[in-house]
C-alpha cells in the first residue's frame, strides 16, 4: 500500500512530527506537506523534495484553501489543535479559545480537504472527548461507549470535532477519528515536565486515593504509527470509514507508578509515604480553588487535579487491533525512559542558557 | 495442638478465625466418596492418597465420581516418579531406566518396588504399588491412555535431568531451561489433567487447542513452591532459580542467603515473582473452561493459594530465611472463595496482585515491569467481569453540546442579565434620590424628623418587648408600656 501524498496540520507539533517521522519511514516516496501556523521548519526535518512546509492558520479558511489548493494532497493527517495547559484544563478561562481552534479549526480544515479533493482524512481525537466527565470511572472501556459533552474544555472540543469528522465520512472522502490517550515521549510539554516538578515542589511523598487506579500512556512513536495505519486503510480496504478508535500502548499502569518510575529517573525516590484518602483530598482541592479564586493566581491542587489522580482510564485496544492491525511497537517502560532521557536533556540545554 | 501464638493471632484477626469456623462447619462437598461401594485396594489408595498429599487429598476426595478414581491414581502414580526421582541413594544407571519405563509397570500386575531407602517417607506407597496397578487397570482405557502418555514423559523429562551434570552442579542455567524444567515437573501435570477434563465431558475442549492456558496453570504452581522454598532447596543443594536472573544481583547463588546481601536478593526475588506473575491472567482464562464445579474447585484452590503465597513472598526478606506459609485462617478463607464461582476467585486474585501493587517499591529495578504485570491482570479480570457496561453509563450532565455558537448565545444571554440588573440598580437610585428630596423639602418646611424618629423607636421597643421578650429582665420596659395605658384610661 503506497501514500502518495500527506498533509499533516500543526506537523511541527509533538505528535505531528512524530507522525512526519513515521511516514518518512513507511512511505519514503510520499511528498509530504507539513502545515503550521508558523510555516516555518525548526523541527530539524531534513528538506528534500518530498518535503515541504507552509503556513496556514486552522482558523482561517482562507488560507487553508490558499495551501490545499497548491498541494493537492491525497490524504490529510489533521493533528492541529490546543491543548490547555495543566493549570486551565479544570477551567473554562480558554473555552472560547479551544473551540474555536479545535472545533472550527477542524470544520475548517474538513471544508478544505474536500474542496480540494482528497481522498482521506485522518483525524487526531482524543480520548478525554469520552472520559473527561469526571463522574465516572473508566475501566476498560471501549469505542461502544459514549461521547461526553458536559467534562473539560478539552474533553468537549474533542468530542465535538470527532463528530464533524465521522459525519462527513462519506463517497467524497473516507475519514476516521484516532482517539490517542495520553502521550510521552520526545519533546512532550504535558506529562512529564508538571511530574518532575513534584520533586521541587516537595510532592511526591502524598498519594491521593488507593494508588491502584490504572492509566493508559502512549508513547508518541506508537500513536504516528496508528495515523500511517489509518491513512493507508482509509485508501485501501476503507474498513475504517467513519470510525473512531481508541489508541494506546494497550500497557494500563497506575499513574502513582508512572511518577514514581519518572521521579526514579531524575534519582529522587520520594522518602516516606503519606496517603490521602480520595474525599479528603477533593476537600482540599476545593480549599485551594477558594484560595486560588481570592488571590488569582494558579496553583497544583484543585478538585479537577483530584479527581483526575484518583480516576480510572484505560481502554481495552482490539477495535484498532483489529481493524488498523495497530500494535505498539515501543513497550511503555522503554517509552517511560526515552521520555525521561529526552526531558533530562531538554532541562540541561535550559540550564546552560 | 493450640499455640498462644495462635490464640493470640486470632484474637487480633478473627475474620480469618470466622473462615475456618466457616470452612469447618458450612463447607459441603460437592460430591462425596460412597465408602461402602469402594474395593478394598481402591481405599488402599485412597488412605495412601492422605498419607502422601496434605493439599491435595481433600479436593481430590471431593471430585465428580467420574474422575474421582482416575485423578487418585494418577496423583499417586506421579508421586511413586517423583519417590524415585528424589531418591538420591538409587545409583543412576538403576534410575534412568525405572524413570523412562515407569508408564509400563502401571499394568504390570503385582508391581513393585522395594529399593528404596528406608527414610523415603512415600516409600511405602512403591512397596504396596501393586493396589495401584490393580485399580488402574479398571479406569476407562481412555483415562488410562492419558495418564501412562503423561507418565511416560515426565519420567524421560525426569531422566533428562538426572543425565544432565550441568544441573547438578550449577543448577538452572537460563530462563528457557526454567521454562522447560517447570513443563516437566508441572505443565505436564496440567496437559495430562486438561485432557481428563476434557475427555469427561467436564472441560471446555478449546482448553486443549490453547496449550499455553494448561502450561500456565502448573507453571504458575510451580514457579511459586520454588520461590517459597528457595531456603529449603538450597539446604537440601537444589538450586532451581535461574542463573540468567540471580547473575543480574549477585555473583553466586548462595549470595542470595547471606544477609549481607538482603537488598539484592530482595531485588532478585522481584524478578522471579514477576516470571511467575505473568500467567495468572492465563490461569484465570483456564478456569473460565471448567464446566463441572467439583473439577472448578480442584483447579481453583491451587491456583488461589499460590496467588496468595505469591503475594506473601513478594518483597518479603523472610523467604531466605525459614519456608513461610500462608496462615490457616487465609487458607480457609481462600478455600470458601475458591468453591464458589470463577468470579470470586478472580476477587481472590485481583486484592492479593493488589497487595503485591502495595509491595512494590521504586528502588526494585523490576518496579516498572510488575506495575504493569498487575494493571495487565487487573484489565483481564475487567474483560471478563466488567465493573461497568456502556449501556449503563448515564452521563451525569446531559445537555446539549456546547458549540461556539451555544457559548455566543451564552454570552448574550449574560449581556442581557446585566443590562438587566445595570436597569433595576438606576431605578433604585433614582427611587433613593427623589424620596431624599422630599425628605429635604419636608425638613426645610419644618418637619421634626427627630420626634418621629424617638416615637417610632420607643414602639418598636413596645413591640419588642411585649411580643419579642416577655421574660422579667424586659419589665423595665414593659412597665411604662402599662402606665401609659393607664393614663390613656
Amino acid at each position: 500500500m503506497e501514500i502518495g501524498s500527506v498533509l499533516v496540520t500543526g506537523g511541527t507539533g509533538f505528535l505531528g512530527s512524530a507522525i512526519v517521522r513515521a511516514l518518512r519511514e513507511k512511505h519514503p516516496h510520499c511528498h509530504i506537506t507539513v502545515v503550521d501556523i508558523q510555516g516555518s521548519n525548526d523541527t530539524g526535518f531534513a528538506t528534500d523534495s518530498d518535503l515541504s512546509f507552509a503556513q496556514a492558520d486552522v482558523t482561517s479558511p482562507e488560507s487553508l484553501s490558499n495551501v490545499f489548493s497548491k498541494c493537492r494532497p491525497q490524504v490529510v493527517i489533521h493533528t492541529a489543535g490546543i491543548v490547555p495547559p495543566l493549570s486551565e484544563r479544570y477551567a473554562r478561562r480558554m473555552e472560547k479559545d479551544v473551540l474555536r481552534v479545535n472545533v472550527e479549526g477542524t470544520r475548517n480544515t474538513l471544508r478544505a480537504a474536500k474542496e480540494a479533493g482528497c481522498a482521506a482524512f485522518v483525524y487526531t481525537g482524543s480520548c478525554t472527548a469520552v472520559i473527561d466527565d469526571v463522574s465516572i470511572q473508566y475501566a476498560n472501556i471501549d469505542e461502544r461507549w459514549p461521547l461526553a459533552y458536559r467534562s473539560s474544555i478539552y474533553g468537549e472540543s474533542k468530542a465535538l470535532a470527532e463528530e464533524l469528522v465521522l459525519s462527513s465520512s462519506g463517497d467524497g472522502i473516507k475519514a476516521c477519528v484516532l482517539r490517542p490517550s495520553v502521550i510521552c515521549g520526545e519533546g512532550d510539554n504535558q506529562l512529564l515536565p508538571p511530574i518532575h516538578a513534584c520533586i521541587a515542589k516537595r510532592e511526591t511523598s502524598y498519594i491521593i486515593g488507593d494508588g491502584h487506579n490504572l492509566w493508559d500512556i502512549t508513547y508518541v512513536g506508537n500513536i504516528a504509527d496508528a495515523h500511517v495505519l489509518a491513512a493507508q486503510n482509509l485508501l485501501s480496504t476503507m474498513t475504517a470509514a467513519g470510525e473512531a478508535f481508541f489508541i494506546q500502548n494497550n500497557e494500563p499502569i497506575a499513574f502513582r507508578d508512572l511518577s514514581l518510575a519518572v521521579w526514579k529517573h531524575f534519582g529522587h525516590i520520594p522518602p516516606f509515604k503519606i496517603v490521602i484518602p480520595a474525599g479528603l483530598a477533593w476537600f482540599a482541592g476545593f480549599l485551594a480553588e477558594c484560595f486560588t479564586w481570592m488571590s488569582g493566581t494558579t496553583a497544583t491542587l484543585s478538585r479537577g487535579s483530584v479527581r483526575d489522580a484518583c480516576s480510572v482510564r484505560y481502554a481495552n485496544g482490539q477495535k484498532a487491533e483489529k481493524i488498523l492491525g495497530y500494535k505498539a511497537r515501543v513497550g511503555i517502560e522503554e517509552g517511560i525512559r526515552i521520555s525521561c532521557e529526552d526531558y533530562a536533556k531538554r532541562l540541561k540545554q535550559r540550564a546552560k542558557e | 495442638m493450640v499455640k498462644v501464638t495462635d490464640i493470640l493471632y486470632y484474637a487480633i484477626n478473627p475474620q480469618e478465625l470466622r473462615s475456618i469456623i466457616q470452612w469447618k462447619v458450612w463447607h459441603q462437598p460437592v460430591h462425596e466418596r460412597e465408602e461402602d461401594k469402594e474395593s478394598v485396594s481402591s481405599r488402599i489408595c485412597y488412605d495412601f492418597l492422605d498419607k502422601t498429599s496434605r493439599s491435595f487429598s481433600a479436593v481430590i476426595q471431593e471430585l465428580h465420581p467420574e474422575l474421582l478414581l482416575p485423578i487418585c491414581l494418577f496423583y499417586l502414580i506421579l508421586r511413586g516418579l517423583d519417590t524415585i526421582e528424589d531418591d538420591t541413594s538409587i545409583p543412576a544407571e538403576t534410575k534412568n531406566p525405572l524413570l523412562r519405563d515407569f508408564h509400563d509397570r502401571l499394568e504390570e500386575d503385582g508391581w513393585c518396588f522395594t529399593g528404596n531407602r528406608p527414610e523415603e517417607k512415600d516409600r511405602e506407597l512403591l512397596v504396596q504399588f501393586k493396589h495401584v496397578v490393580t485399580e488402574f487397570k479398571k479406569i476407562k482405557p481412555a483415562y488410562r491412555d492419558i495418564i501412562k502418555d503423561t507418565t511416560d514423559k515426565m519420567g524421560n523429562g525426569m531422566a533428562d535431568y538426572i543425565n544432565n551434570a550441568e544441573f547438578n552442579e550449577v543448577g538452572v542455567d537460563k530462563i528457557e531451561d526454567y521454562e522447560l524444567y517447570c513443563h516437566y515437573v508441572a505443565g505436564l501435570v496440567g496437559e495430562g489433567l486438561t485432557r481428563l477434563f476434557v475427555e469427561s465431558g467436564y472441560g471446555n475442549p478449546a482448553l486443549l487447542q490453547k496449550s499455553h492456558l494448561h502450561e500456565s496453570m502448573g507453571r504458575f504452581l510451580q514457579k511459586t513452591n520454588i520461590i517459597r522454598d528457595i531456603k529449603e532447596d538450597f539446604d537440601d543443594k537444589r538450586k532451581f532459580w535461574p542463573r540468567e536472573i540471580w547473575s543480574k544481583h549477585v555473583d553466586k547463588y548462595e549470595d542470595l542467603l547471606k544477609p549481607e546481601y538482603r537488598d539484592a536478593a530482595l531485588n532478585c526475588s522481584s524478578e522471579m515473582v514477576l516470571n511467575a506473575l505473568n500467567h495468572a491472567d492465563e490461569c484465570l482464562f483456564y478456569l473460565a473452561g471448567l464446566k463441572e464445579q467439583s473439577v472448578f474447585n480442584f483447579c481453583a484452590i491451587p491456583q488461589s493459594m499460590a496467588i496468595a503465597t505469591l503475594a506473601l513472598c513478594f518483597r518479603n526478606p523472610k523467604i531466605f530465611e525459614r519456608n513461610i506459609k500462608i496462615t490457616r485462617g487465609q487458607a480457609c478463607q481462600i478455600m470458601v472463595a475458591s468453591t464458589q464461582n470463577l468470579r470470586i476467585v478472580c476477587e481472590v486474585f485481583r486484592d492479593h496482585v493488589r497487595l503485591i501493587h502495595k509491595k512494590n517499591v521504586p528502588q526494585d529495578p523490576s518496579f516498572l515491569k510488575i506495575s504493569i504485570a498487575c494493571g495487565k491482570i487487573e484489565q483481564f479480570i475487567e474483560s471478563i467481569f466488567p465493573s461497568q457496561r456502556p449501556e449503563d453509563v448515564i452521563r451525569s450532565k446531559p445537555g446539549e453540546p456546547k458549540t461556539l455558537k451555544a457559548l455566543e448565545k451564552e454570552a448574550q444571554d449574560k449581556e442581557a442579565r446585566h443590562d438587566m440588573l445595570m436597569m433595576m440598580m438606576a431605578m433604585g437610585t433614582m427611587l433613593l434620590v427623589v424620596s431624599g428630596l422630599m425628605f429635604g423639602l419636608a425638613w426645610l418646611l419644618g418637619a421634626r424628623f427627630d420626634l418621629a424618629f424617638a416615637d417610632a423607636k420607643k414602639g418598636m421597643q413596645d413591640i419588642m418587648a411585649s411580643n419579642w421578650r416577655p421574660a422579667p429582665g424586659s419589665s423595665r420596659a414593659a412597665k411604662p408600656a402599662k402606665q401609659f395605658d393607664h393614663d390613656e384610661i
